[in-house]
């Protein structure tokens, strides 16, 4: 029985040990996690919404769950409204993917960028690259975007990733969607 | 220092944990989408297998050997979350891209493995170098299919472009079943190697 | 209830834990030369995943989560797994000793099994509740023995034929396994 104890001790004592220091390092590790979060949110942002100096959240719930927008956020230059960046999540091949859509003022979209997703490497994930998401960009919220298979012809068209059709269908969606809650709510 | 040499060629070379003991083939395979990615899991597998290495040779006489293997987990489990802490603070697009498997290294046996088969019973200098070899063995597997997998499935060398345009990427070697072929294929590379050499 | 059906389904064919998600390879590379021990192993996998599904997410919710330490979710998940099989051992050891001969000697290997404690994070990271923890963690087990058997199946098979000398053992089963991811990959889209 002694020799229980004392091993049920020495896991416990090993236990409150390890505890404990992990206690500490995640003090000190707390800030820079939740700075690098910021920072990683502010820098989309300003990635999808050039020239922007400070951003304030609309505090608002109504919009989220009728346009799959999760949160928007006003970009001001000084005091004056430069244009809108919405975050957008819709539903993937592989799982969600959340996106920012960059709008400005007259409603055009000044850039997309794809903060989160699960599609498939190498066919789906190529929606990350900037060759992908600059087809977006200068598209006026004034129409609804589709995708094509071959090269757009016109202004609403957006071309396909090869191998990756659904991917670029659940991103247009969402964008459709950030455009109609700029007409319908922000405009 | 002959010790150290010696534990450094046993962990690269020897018993390397990938292609000889075929060992923690969890990241091996899931990881290694790109070289950057295989890089970066092997050398945090490395540091955590360096620090739990020490701290068991450390505590080796005052565990009783009947818990070692929970207090080995739990001494394990703590560096594992350090490293997580750190990643996530200081390395946030690589912790986005190892995801699940940076937790999971927890269960890499490669780690349990030389706590149990070498840690618990060497010194800690000794463990030190033990911890360093295997961790570079590892990463250096690891980064090996990390470029053989990115090449291959992306045309780029360290997400720079490096093939010409005219190369049509084999995307399946960046999915699951690349994974398998090309561990598989390079094992068959080493058996072919040890074969010749056998009959010379 | 569809919702449970698509994650049901979905750990078991579309993200199969071993071919597609890569947990579990440890075993699934290792205890598939017969047929019969595979089977052995995805039982006992089966019963300790399920288990530690619900286990793990009530660590997690109910003990983790209201101390505000959550960041401890690893160690706190691998001590759960570690006791829970050392418990189902010593229970199966007493109850029923032809299930201990059959199971025995594959339980502590579980342990280590990255499917088990992969599985616990996932249900953390995705927020199932306890419902749909239970399920994932019953379909990925059952996704696990489902590759385990069929791949020990071929394997069985493969020992016979006459292959390179080169690719004898390791090779041929990792490059086998490719094919049947090739070939799991075919469910993507199911659902």
């Amino acid at each position: 029985m002694n020799e229980t104890l004392k091993m049920g001790l020495i896991l416990c004592l090993i236990t409150v040990l390890s505890g404990f220091s992990l206690g500490m390092v995640y003090e000190v590790t707390k800030e820079p996690i939740a700075q690098q979060k910021i920072k990683t949110h502010q820098e989309a942002m300003k990635a999808v919404l050039p020239e922007v100096e400070t951003f304030e959240l609309i505090e608002s719930d109504d919009f989220s769950a009728q346009y799959g927008i999760k949160e928007i956020q006003i970009g001001y230059k000084g005091t004056q409204i430069i244009g809108y960046v919405m975050q957008v999540i819709t539903k993937g091949y592989g799982g969600e993917i959340e996106m920012m859509v960059g709008i400005n003022q007259e409603g055009i979209i000044q850039g997309v960028k794809i903060v989160q997703h699960a599609e498939t490497a190498g066919l789906g994930a190529n929606a990350k690259e900037p060759s992908f998401l600059n087809q977006y960009v200068n598209k006026s919220a004034e129409q609804s975007l589709w995708v094509t298979k071959s090269t757009p012809t016109n202004d609403q068209e957006v071309e396909a990733i090869t191998g990756a059709t659904i991917t670029t269908e659940a991103v247009t969606s969402g964008i459709n969607n950030a455009l109609t809650l700029f007409k319908e709510k922000l405009k | 220092m002959n010790i150290v040499r010696e534990r450094l060629k046993n962990g690269i070379i020897k018993e390397n944990p990938t292609f000889v003991q075929v060992l923690g083939m969890c990241p091996t395979l899931a990881v290694t989408t790109s070289a950057k990615n295989g890089l970066g899991m092997g050398l945090a597998t490395t540091a955590v297998l360096i620090c739990s290495n020490m701290v068991i040779s450390l505590v080796r006489k005052l565990i009783p050997s009947k818990i070692r293997i929970p207090s080995f987990i739990v001494i394990i489990a703590t560096f594992v979350t350090i490293i997580e802490f750190l990643l996530e603070g200081y390395a946030p697009s690589l912790y986005d891209s190892l995801g699940l498997f940076i937790p999971l290294i927890v269960v890499n046996c490669i780690i349990l493995g030389r706590a149990e088969a070498y840690a618990s019973k060497h010194s800690v200098i000794a463990s030190l170098f033990d911890g360093l070899g295997t961790g570079l063995g590892f990463t250096l597997s690891l980064t090996m299919i990390g470029i053989i997998r990115e090449l291959l499935g992306t045309g780029k060398f360290f997400s720079r472009p490096l093939l010409p345009a005219s190369f049509e990427p084999a995307i399946i070697m960046i999915m699951a079943p690349g994974a398998f072929f090309t561990l598989g294929i390079l094992m068959a590379l080493l058996n072919q190697y040890r074969l010749q050499k056998g009959k010379n | 209830m569809t919702q449970i059906l698509v994650i049901f389904l979905g750990a078991i064919f579309v993200n199969n834990f071993v071919l597609s998600r890569f947990l579990g390879t440890c075993p699934f590379l290792g205890v598939s030369k017969k047929v019969e021990t595979a089977t052995g192993m995805g039982l006992a996998v089966t019963f300790v995943m399920t288990l530690a599904s619900i286990m793990s997410y009530i660590v997690y919710d109910w003990i983790l989560v209201p101390l505000e330490i959550e960041y401890l979710y690893t160690i706190a998940f691998i001590l759960v797994i570690a006791s829970l099989v050392q418990f189902v051992e010593m229970v199966i050891q007493k109850t029923s000793p032809t299930l201990y001969q059959a199971l025995g000697v594959y339980l502590p290997l579980i342990t280590t099994n990255c499917a088990v404690l992969g599985v616990a994070i996932i249900n953390k990271n995705e927020g199932y509740n306890l419902i749909k923890s239970i399920f994932n963690g019953l379909g990925g087990a059952l996704g696990f023995t489902l590759a385990i058997v069929l791949f020990a199946g071929i394997r069985e098979r493969i020992e016979k034929n006459n292959i390179l000398e080169a690719f004898k053992g390791f090779p041929i089963a990792l490059i086998t396994a490719g094919l049947m991811s090739i070939a799991f990959l075919g469910f993507q889209g199911l659902l």
